[in-house]
């Protein structure tokens, strides 16, 4: 292994902060040919952070290395031999970050500097390793700029971090990174903060000036989907070891270690069949302030033996995938034989959801828009139209009784505007909506309270949407408080019923709810949710705070007390997966738009809006061997203040003509009823070719 | 059932968590600064209201015999240009600048809370109309608006504490009501208008609880802010008119001996002053430690 | 940022029309009102009245108020009754002497709370900032008339380093020929200022290192030193602009016990010695006018933070 370009050796590393130590690493092994690249995946606080951060002796404060080499190839054109990042001097540190290893980070605009110019930025690590001028490292900076897909880079280098849009930063970001040209780039999340379509962009970039430069990477990340087809190798973390370590074809084919297998088989899109429920990893991660003895997995593991909780397993092959240096850190690990062994624990199945389309249309939404002035403040309005911001334009759609109902689309599209408008946070400026055959508009304030029992809102940010000086108790009360249910005994006993439904311990009550972790607190926001019986509950991105694992406790959750208490979802997420799932009808939203809507299984299966296409093209799945089928969607979401004519997508749209810019696309059913589509050229299965007739819209 | 499977972390029925109110204590009495704080104000109001019975001084008729006399046998301190013992004096004078400040303080917060609460609830036009008005007074600065309203009354002790009271309110009324605005948009209030919950549970389970660190908080800086106008007053020869004294007056007194260096009539006083305004500061740096213990995880 | 300007000052002279609100209900608080302040307290009540009526004194206060505001904005600010001159000609010889010791010990509290700031950031929890920061509290809790008092009794009595009376040239050329003598008027009215200004300087910059721009810096190979220069400094200094508006009363207040216990013949002093002898027209002319400075004073180092700040420059 004299060949690697970095090669860290039994790092341990140490977090000291109020009072106590956390064994952030403990024994990393990892190697990287020149020009590899490598993926680190796990859970949050799993130190796959820590481990990227460690290599640039970048540690947060009370961080550092307490154990362990990092050897890095000698700076570029030199033949000394490799240097021990971890121990080497700060000077030594200095010249190789932003040199031979540039690093980018999750937040795009957080991680560049507000008051500095963008070109100022990205000439900085030439100013200071290279002996260019000013002049020169301008020059630079711009070509890097170029080359990273910013348009008008000599414009854009004057300009500031906030006059761009995050996929524009991260570029930047990235341009920053790779500005000296290294041998190494470490991206850390570079794409979670990003939106289906940017991430995408932003990958394929990333890949595409990999192979330009000849780069090594390390692409650390939460995102199983993200590093499928991004890397050569992968390095699953969990509890600040490594779990496992293979080639990436491999380790998705044929997982070993228990706790990678339970986690591919807790993702929405390996489950089976929507009417399944996924496999879940019971538990939380270990919190890594007392090392634990034997594995760190062992108390979630359903295979875990007693041997496992005394004894640490170390990094071995064996012979059944060992040939491709495929190790694992497992007393017992999977078969690789497919079909073999239950995955991680999936209880017998449930009986099925009850069909969709079948119950009373519960709500119903019919024209509903909501446009918010630009400018606050009492002259906006005098200021004339146009200063505007077109939130939701125009949607209609029907929820049925029983039903879950998924809204999608990427972040500013509106979704969550509409849940708001739903639950009666905000008022629409055009439309109505039915709850239950009544147009809530119109009912009094007595009738508004009561109808407050119906429908109920899940935030995203459960703990954000609880009072931080309740206790859970009160929390849970408050609902039956304000709505005069019950005395306080029968409140009690409410209460205890409503922590069983969601699996939480009745002793819950007297705690506050900060002291609970993010699945337990959606758990709780689920509990509170329901502690009115309502019939219809507004989700609005209840899971993606949440990691993999707990996800799929929570929709499994979701789905059980469905079943058992007869509730219609509204569920508003951007992730197509977890949609899928467990939604029976889909709503695709587009700027404000409503694109297309359907049977959930036929908006997947056959889309027929070139967005909903394009988005299920975009989307990263979790598959090495996935095929690139179609086109991934280019460009940026115009802004909702400014919405193109006509057709809202026809900006981005590869089928764009005239008509879609002067007419505003019907909504036709082409395929099959209830499968709705607003698209002057449907994707039909009859293959309209250029020049050929519109299959659907009566409009020319 | 095992899926919908228990965290491992979970939280025993049988250990019950501390009330916040009890965990606020806590954290504050770890902190050293704030706790000498506390205990130096203590000191300094056993000082002023017990100290009397130990060390009884006439305060109220002046003994010219025994003027300006430097510290040393029945008077520890020494005695002013007229006469009075000034340890005595110092207790006698502590006790109107904290009974002034205290006062006066803890009314103008209580104003300026209920003030701010309700321009930042109302928000909107109710809000803008209100604030312009504590911009106005906030622009004139508090001292030179005292001396003013100083000098069109002759101030006793509780026009005193009206006057000041009448100018401190308003850095609390626009600090709560920032605090009103920011809270009023949390999903936590929009969770209990959901339950159809009104403008009053709002008020006053969520928004004055939540607000309620901050008002004590700067009820701690307001009093000490108080502590010092009252001083000021004073020293500018507008405060309680003589036999009655107060640490700024006693102060003022001394400043015409310091050519002919009387330095106790002058250190006493402004130590005391220093004393009290640091000790309340102390205090309440700690208190906002404290009251942030619901954001400290764990 | 036209928009926020036109904001800002639309604001500002709301603000302003507020200040002359609240100086002319002070006026009508008056023992004798308006009339016994410009009479005298020695005007007989036929007099008054007579005035009253002269004045439009007896007309509705919103009609007074209008006529008061016309005045005001004429430069009409009443006439002093004890120094036989017009209020406006009194604020004109002493006005520009305030903000001459108003303007240094600003500038004296920036280069100092700076620097000391940063120190502070720098080897925060070390002694050096332990140190400082119970000095800033201590200056915190001391009023500058002991600060004033204890610096004369040192500096002055003691080491006989500079004289205890400020400069009494009627110039402004004449004041800055001694500045011997400045010395402890200026540094007693800053070192509250720089002991506020160091600790929000501390705070912006320990702020500011936990940013995560300053981790990019770090990847980049920057060094500690040019990160704060270059990066955490500009960003930290950026928000002081505004925190000088938010000080100018406690400047003004600073300075009127300064001017008072140096003997500076300053706008403070005019007003001290105008509430001791209750002349009325002074004491709410030289109001007026501190609030307007400060109304003013915010209104620019409001508008330089914006030009400042690019987030806020290019917002339209």
């Amino acid at each position: 292994m004299t060949d690697s370009l970095l090669r860290i050796e039994d790092l341990h590393v140490e977090i000291a902060g109020r009072g106590r130590t956390v064994h952030a690493l403990d024994g990393i092994d990892l190697d990287l040919a020149p020009g590899e690249a490598l993926g680190i995946v796990g859970e949050s606080g799993c130190g796959k952070t820590m481990t990227a951060l460690s290599v640039l002796g970048l540690l947060p404060g009370g961080g550092k290395v307490t154990g362990g080499r990092i050897l890095f190839d000698g700076p570029r054109g030199t033949a000394d031999g490799p240097t021990d990042l971890a121990a080497a001097p700060e000077p030594v540190l200095r010249d190789i970050r932003g040199n031979t290893i540039g690093m980018v980070f999750q937040d795009p605009l957080t991680s560049l500097n507000p008051t500095l110019t963008i070109g100022a930025q990205v000439a900085e690590p030439l100013l200071l390793h290279t002996r260019c001028t000013k002049a020169e490292a301008w020059e630079k900076a711009a070509e890097t700029l170029r080359l990273v897909g910013m348009p008008r880079p000599a414009e854009r280098m004057k300009n500031y971090p906030h006059q761009l849009s995050g996929g524009m930063r991260q570029r930047v970001a990235i341009a920053m990174a790779l500005v000296c040209e290294p041998r190494l780039l470490i991206a850390d999340e570079p794409t979670t903060a990003l939106d289906v379509t940017t991430q995408h962009q932003i990958l394929e970039l990333i890949d595409e000036l990999r192979e330009r430069l000849g780069m090594a990477m390390i692409l650390v990340t939460h995102d199983l989907g993200v590093i499928a087809r991004r890397v050569d190798r992968v390095a699953v973390m969990y509890g600040g070891k490594i779990a496992e370590r293979a080639a990436v074809r491999p380790l998705f084919a044929t997982p070993r270690h228990r706790y990678t297998q339970a986690l591919f088989a807790a993702l929405p899109e390996r489950a089976t069949d929507g009417a399944q429920p996924l496999a879940t990893i019971p538990g939380l991660p270990p919190s890594l302030v007392t090392r634990p003895a034997g594995c760190r997995f062992a108390p979630r593991c359903g295979f875990a033996t007693d041997h496992c909780r005394t004894t640490e397993p170390e990094l071995t092959a064996d012979g059944a995938t060992g040939a491709a240096g495929h190790t694992f850190a497992c007393f017992h690990p999977a078969d690789p034989a497919p079909g073999q062994d239950p995955t991680a624990e999936v209880r017998p199945a449930a009986p099925a959801a009850p069909p969709a389309g079948t119950g009373e249309p519960l709500l119903r939404l019919d024209g509903v828009a909501k446009t918010y002035p630009l400018h606050g403040g009492p002259f906006a309005r005098r200021r004339g139209a146009g200063a505007e911001v077109s939130a939701v334009a125009g949607i209609s759609l029907t929820v049925r009784r029983g039903e879950t109902f998924g809204i999608v689309g990427e972040s500013g599209c509106g979704k969550s505007t509409l849940g708001r408008m739903v639950v009666g946070l905000e008022a629409p400026t055009g439309g109505t909506i039915h709850f239950a055959g009544r147009d809530i508009a119109t009912l009094t304030k007595r009738e508004l309270r009561a109808h407050r029992r119906d429908v109920q809102l899940m935030f995203q940010d459960s703990y954000a949407s609880m009072d931080p000086r309740m206790r859970v108790s009160a929390v849970l009360r408050e609902p039956l408080v304000i709505q005069g249910i019950g005395d306080r005994a029968e409140q009690a006993r409410r209460i205890a019923g409503l922590l069983d439904d969601v699996g939480l311990p009745r002793g819950a009550v007297d705690r506050y709810p900060h002291e609970f972790s993010g699945g337990q607190r959606q758990r709780l926001g689920l509990a509170r949710a329901l502690a009115l019986s309502p019939s219809l509950v507004v989700a609005d991105e209840p899971v993606s705070a949440l990691d993999v694992s707990v996800q799929a406790q929570i929709l499994n959750l979701m789905r059980d007390l469905q079943r058992d208490k007869g509730l219609t979802y509204l569920f508003i997420s951007h992730d197509l997966a977890v949609v899928r799932h467990l939604a029976d009808s889909v709503g695709v939203m587009y700027l404000g738009k409503l694109v297309e809507t359907g049977p959930a299984e036929r908006v997947f299966a056959r889309p027929l809006h070139p967005y909903t296409r394009g988005l299920l093209d975009t989307v990263n799945a979790p598959d090495p061997d996935a095929e690139q089928a179609g086109t991934p969607l280019g460009g940026e979401t115009p802004s909702a203040a400014a919405p193109p004519s006509g057709c809202r997508f026809r900006t981005r749209c590869p089928a764009a003509r005239e008509l879609c810019a002067t007419t505003e696309p019907p909504v036709t059913e082409p395929e099959t009823p209830g499968h709705r589509v607003a698209c002057h050229f449907p994707l039909t299965s009859e293959p309209a070719g250029d020049g050929a007739a519109p299959t659907a819209g009566p409009i020319q | 059932m095992t899926t919908t499977a228990l965290d491992a972390t979970q939280p025993e029925a049988a250990l019950a968590t501390p009330s916040l109110a009890r965990r606020t204590l806590t954290v504050f009495a770890r902190n050293k600064l704030a706790l000498t704080g506390a205990l130096v104000l203590l000191g300094l109001l056993a000082f002023c209201f017990l100290g009397p019975l130990i060390h009884p001084t006439d305060q109220i008729h002046t003994d010219l015999t025994q003027a300006s006399l430097a510290p040393g046998g029945a008077h520890p301190l020494g005695t002013t240009d007229l006469g009075y013992d000034l340890l005595g004096r110092l207790m006698y004078g502590g006790q109107t600048s904290l009974e002034v400040g205290l006062a006066a303080g803890l009314l103008a917060t209580l104003f300026g809370t209920v003030y701010g609460a309700v321009a930042g609830y109302f928000g909107g036009w109710v809000d803008a109309a209100m604030m312009r008005v504590t911009d106005a007074a906030l622009a004139i600065p508090a001292l030179f608006l005292l001396v003013v309203v100083a000098a069109i009354v002759t101030p006793s002790k509780p026009v005193l504490i009206l006057i000041i009271a009448s100018v401190a309110w308003l850095s609390p009324a626009r600090l709560i009501r920032g605090e009103a605005l920011a809270l009023r948009s949390r999903d936590y209030i929009h969770a209990m208008r959901l339950m159809g919950g009104g403008g009053g549970r709002a008020v006053f389970r969520h928004i004055v609880p939540n607000a309620i660190g901050t008002v004590i908080v700067n009820a701690t800086f307001q009093i000490a802010d108080a502590i010092l106008y009252v001083a000021y007053l004073s020293f500018l020869g507008l405060s309680i008119p003589p036999p009655a004294a107060d640490w700024g007056s006693m102060l003022s007194a001394g400043i015409t001996y310091t050519q002919v260096g009387y330095w106790w009539l002058i250190f006493p006083p402004g130590i005391a002053i220093v004393l009290v305004v640091a000790a309340f500061n102390f205090i309440g740096d700690g208190l906002r430690d404290a009251f942030d213990v619901r954001l400290t995880k764990n | 940022m036209i928009r926020f300007l036109a904001k800002r000052i639309a604001q500002a002279a709301i603000v302003l029309l507020l200040v002359s609100v609240i100086v002319f209900v002070l006026l009508h608080l008056l023992p004798g009102g308006p009339a016994r302040a410009i009479l005298g307290i020695q005007a007989t009540p036929d007099s008054i009245a007579h005035f009253n009526h002269q004045q439009g004194y007896d007309r509705s206060l919103p009609e007074q108020y209008v006529q008061y505001l016309g005045r005001l904005l004429s430069g009409d600010l009443g006439e002093s009754y004890k120094l036989n001159q017009t209020v406006a000609s009194l604020l004109g010889e002493r006005l520009p002497k305030t903000a001459l010791l108003a303007g240094l010990s600003i500038v004296l509290a920036a280069v100092l709370a700076v620097p000391l700031g940063i120190l502070q950031a720098v080897r925060r929890g070390k002694a050096a900032d332990y140190v400082l920061t119970g000095i800033a509290f201590l200056a915190y809790a001391t009023p500058v008339f002991f600060l004033g008092l204890v610096l004369i009794l040192v500096f002055s009595q003691q080491l006989q380093f500079f004289p205890a009376e400020a400069p009494q040239a009627d110039t402004l050329g004449g004041v800055l020929a001694e500045p011997r003598a400045l010395v402890l008027p200026v540094v007693t009215t800053a070192l509250g200022i720089i002991a506020a200004f160091s600790r929000y300087m501390r705070s912006a910059v320990l702020d500011n290192l936990g940013e995560e721009y300053v981790r990019t810096a770090r990847a980049k190979g920057q060094s500690h030193a040019r990160i704060m220069a270059r990066h955490v400094l500009r960003n930290a200094l950026i928000p002081l602009a505004t925190l000088l508006g938010l000080y100018l009363p406690t400047l003004f207040s600073g300075t009127l016990v300064v001017e008072s216990m140096f003997n500076y013949p300053g706008m403070g002093l005019l007003f001290w010695n105008a509430a001791q002898g209750s002349d009325f027209p002074v004491l709410l002319g030289v109001t007026l006018i501190v609030g307007v400075a400060t109304v003013l004073g915010s209104l620019i180092t409001d508008i330089a933070y914006a030009v400042l700040d690019p987030r806020i420059r290019s917002v339209t």
